[in-house]
């Protein structure tokens, strides 16, 4: 073989051995072939057949070619007689594909049909997409539960429960999210859990979740929805009953003021000058004034919409949860927790020791300039001046201070 | 290098030039400059020309200028699209004035004019032969001659047929169209049956059927369309304050989309019992209230099960950047009918004084509360 054709089979097969061992990776929590749950199964279960037939039949073509292009490759010989027509060779490799993807369709129509079942719905949570975040609401059932049969551990009736970024849901239940957009189309993909669903605004649109464990499972949006669309993940925490009940508990508990004197009270001095035109945390009133703080993100933000900090280091994550708030060591402290030990892990919040400090003081310096957003002012004449993603606030050093002390205690 | 005429007309340009200065310096108004430049770029064309062709004049004792001279070739064929661009030049002109349409017209006439100028002037010297020259005009020309007047062709017949559409009443034109199909067809039938008929006779009734198209849309476009009555839409109800009991006349498929009134975020009914209860797709069952996100449009279907005509009313909150309240409402709905009402919360309820809620003015016993996290 001459050297340079050596050289090319060298890198084809450094190529291809790359792509194989890359299939090996552990840390790949998106990974479409591990699923988590029975939605997640049925699709697995669909996709192994199809893909080991496709993969046969491709071998197969591979094969086939290559052996015509070496056996019967311009030696120099006469040209062999021609013939026109194999009725028998026609009407099989006709036949053939025909009965293969009816074989295929009869599992492929029935997981469909599977997967659009809403009859045994357990727990109903909204979602709702908007450039580049989810946000979660929990409504409160005819029978004053939530999520299909919990109510407030201290007997006081239940209000719904609004987040965003990671979405909480009991193990075992059949969740069924009813998911729309505030600006244009996202799609919502947890590979673990269930497939893509697109969330065209206008529309209601519904997707079955159901996780067998407790742990943490990663998606991100799969519809191209402007500049940050590569950062608008999601995450989806599975927490057992308990653990459920215990969150929920807190995401009801009223709003606990910071002490005063303390630079968290100065922070939250900063949140109602700075923040709390759009983001909302439920129960705050000014001390100022005594009222209650209300956002108002219809008038900033183009999609009407700021996530709800009211429990923002419950969550672990900010931006569209494209950063984390806990540190490398304590994220993977959660994320590798066994089920048993995960929810008391997951439950404990961000801590001060924790917190991931970098990222977080990098967002309240510039956000723009972490997280692609429409944020500039002569990018918003489209938009009837209003922002669409977090502005740059010209944040002081001192006020980033007080800000991540006042965001510390929100949990 | 300067010829006799040309240094008549470069001393001309020079003296407009001038002119433009001193005019657009000493006077008002921008008009006289305008001509004054117009005239210099016009007069140094000219000049351009002359130099050129060395003002048209060639040595006698040159044999090859003789022999190659302008004046020695054949002179161009008539042509009628200098023509065409000078009526799109004043199509454009006009169109400045009157209307933009008939500058984007001129604008299309002069392109086209140049374009068919320069293939006919190259094709008719393209060899020594005059019908290869005319085969090698058409082949240039026909690919994209024919697709374009074609398109010209039909979007003209469109237009005229929308036009006698828009004269005729309703029931006109039922009778005038049915008519029309029913000659078409029977035309088309003779030409058919035919066995011989020549491409003449089939040219002349088509058309005599594109003329009378054509005929009668410009009679109906001069005519002008007959009178539309226009309907109201809820949101018009809405706009007016008319949500109470009183009769109202609404179009109950106006503003609504088939797309949206497929996918709603919750049906509710008013029972004959007054009470209003909403099923909301993916919930079993049905509740007496709705949880429904803010600053999201929501598709409400109202379905009206009693007896009267009710209308549904929906106290949406307080409108972002106003002090105002949003309240919209259906049309009168009667029994068993189905009308959709897109609304948008943009304020959650906490932050609202007045109870957001769907209600049925005339039953105090259909209230349903809105709760917007």
């Amino acid at each position: 073989m001459t050297s340079p054709a050596r050289r090319r089979l060298t890198a084809a097969a450094l190529a291809a051995g790359g792509l194989l061992l890359a299939g090996c990776a552990s840390d790949a929590p998106q990974d479409t072939w591990q699923p988590e749950g029975p939605n997640a199964q049925k699709i697995h279960n669909l996709q192994w057949p199809v893909f080991a037939i496709a993969g046969v039949v491709g071998i197969a073509v591979f094969v086939t070619v290559a052996i015509v292009i070496i056996r019967f490759r311009d030696r120099g010989q006469p040209i062999p007689e021609q013939t026109h027509g194999n009725p028998a060779l026609e009407i099989g490799l006709t036949i053939l594909p025909a009965i293969i993807l009816a074989g295929i369709a009869v599992p492929t129509v029935a997981t469909v049909f599977a997967l659009a079942e809403t009859d045994d719905t357990e727990c109903t949570i909204n979602v709702t997409g908007q450039q580049w975040w989810w946000e979660y609401d929990y409504p409160v059932a005819e029978d004053g539960t939530i999520c299909g049969g919990y109510t407030p551990s201290n007997g006081e009736a239940a209000s719904p429960i609004i987040t965003s970024g990671q979405l909480v849901i009991p193990t075992g239940t059949k969740v069924l999210l009813r998911g729309t957009s505030r600006d244009v189309i996202h799609s919502y993909w947890i590979p673990a859990l269930n497939g893509k669903r697109d969330m065209v605004p206008g529309r209601v649109h519904y997707l079955r979740l159901e996780a067998d464990q407790p742990g943490i499972y990663a998606g991100q949006c799969t519809e191209f929805c402007g500049l940050s669309h590569a950062n608008m993940r999601m995450e989806a925490v599975a927490l057992d009953e308990a653990d459920f009940q215990a969150w929920l508990d807190n995401e009801l508990e009223a709003y606990t003021p910071p002490e005063e004197g303390t630079l968290a009270a100065e922070g939250e001095a900063v949140y109602i000058q700075q923040c709390a035109r759009c983001h909302q945390v439920n129960g705050l009133t000014d001390p100022a004034s005594g009222e209650l703080v209300v956002s108002a993100p219809d008038q900033y933000v183009w999609s009407g919409a700021a996530p709800n900090l009211t429990n923002l280091m419950t969550r672990n994550t900010f931006a569209g949860a494209t950063w984390d708030l806990l540190t490398e060591s304590c994220r993977d402290d959660v994320w590798n927790a066994s089920p048993e030990e995960f929810g008391a892990k997951y439950l404990e919040g961000v801590t001060e020791e924790c917190l991931n400090q970098v990222d977080l003081r990098e967002w309240l310096r510039n956000a723009p300039a972490k997280k692609p957003m429409y944020a500039e002012p002569e990018q918003l004449t489209e938009t009837d001046g209003k922002y669409r993603g977090m502005p740059y606030l010209a944040l002081s050093e001192e006020q980033i201070d007080q800000l991540v002390a006042y965001l510390l205690e929100r949990k | 290098m300067f010829t006799n005429g040309s240094k008549l007309l470069i001393g001309a340009t020079v003296a407009a030039v001038v002119a433009a200065v001193m005019y657009g310096v000493t006077q008002d108004g921008a008009l006289g400059t305008i001509g004054l430049v117009s005239a210099a770029i016009v007069l140094a064309f000219l000049a351009g020309v002359t130099i050129a062709i060395r003002d048209g004049n060639v040595p006698p004792g040159d044999e090859m200028a003789l022999a190659t001279c302008a004046a020695a070739q054949r002179a161009p064929g008539a042509s009628i699209w200098p023509l065409a661009g000078a009526l799109g030049a004043a199509l454009v002109v006009v169109g400045l004035v009157v209307h933009e349409a008939l500058v984007m017209v001129g604008v299309a006439v002069i392109i086209a004019a140049v374009a068919e100028w320069a293939v006919q002037s190259w094709s008719e010297r393209a060899t020594a032969d005059e019908h290869v020259n005319d085969e090698i005009r058409e082949r240039m020309a026909s690919p994209l001659e024919l697709p374009v007047l074609a398109a010209v062709g039909l979007g003209l017949l469109i237009f005229a047929f929308s036009r006698v559409m828009l004269t005729l009443t309703k029931s006109g034109t039922v009778v005038v169209f049915s008519v029309v199909a029913a000659l078409v067809l029977a035309v088309a039938g003779i030409i058919a049956s035919r066995k011989q008929l020549s491409s003449g006779t089939v040219a002349g009734v088509c058309s005599i059927a594109v003329v009378a198209v054509l005929a009668s849309g410009l009679v109906a476009g001069v005519q002008g369309p007959r009178e539309i009555e226009e309907h109201e839409t809820t949101g018009d109800l809405a706009a007016s304050g008319r949500c109470g009991v009183e009769e109202t006349e609404a179009d109950e498929k106006a503003s609504q989309t088939v797309s949206a009134k497929s996918n709603v975020s919750a049906t509710v009914i008013l029972r004959e019992d007054g009470t209003l209860v909403a099923v909301q797709p993916g919930i079993s069952g049905e509740s007496t209230s709705l949880t429904l996100p803010r600053s999201n449009p929501n598709n409400i279907l109202f379905r009206n099960e009693t007896p009267e005509e009710r209308r549904l009313v929906v106290d949406a909150g307080p409108i972002a950047d106003t002090e105002e309240t949003r309240v919209l409402c259906t049309a009168l709905v009667e029994e068993g009918g189905v009308q959709l009402l897109t609304v948008v919360f943009d304020k959650p309820s906490f932050a609202v004084e007045e109870p957001m809620q769907l209600t049925v003015p005339g039953v105090e016993t259909a209230v349903m509360p809105v709760v917007v996290p």
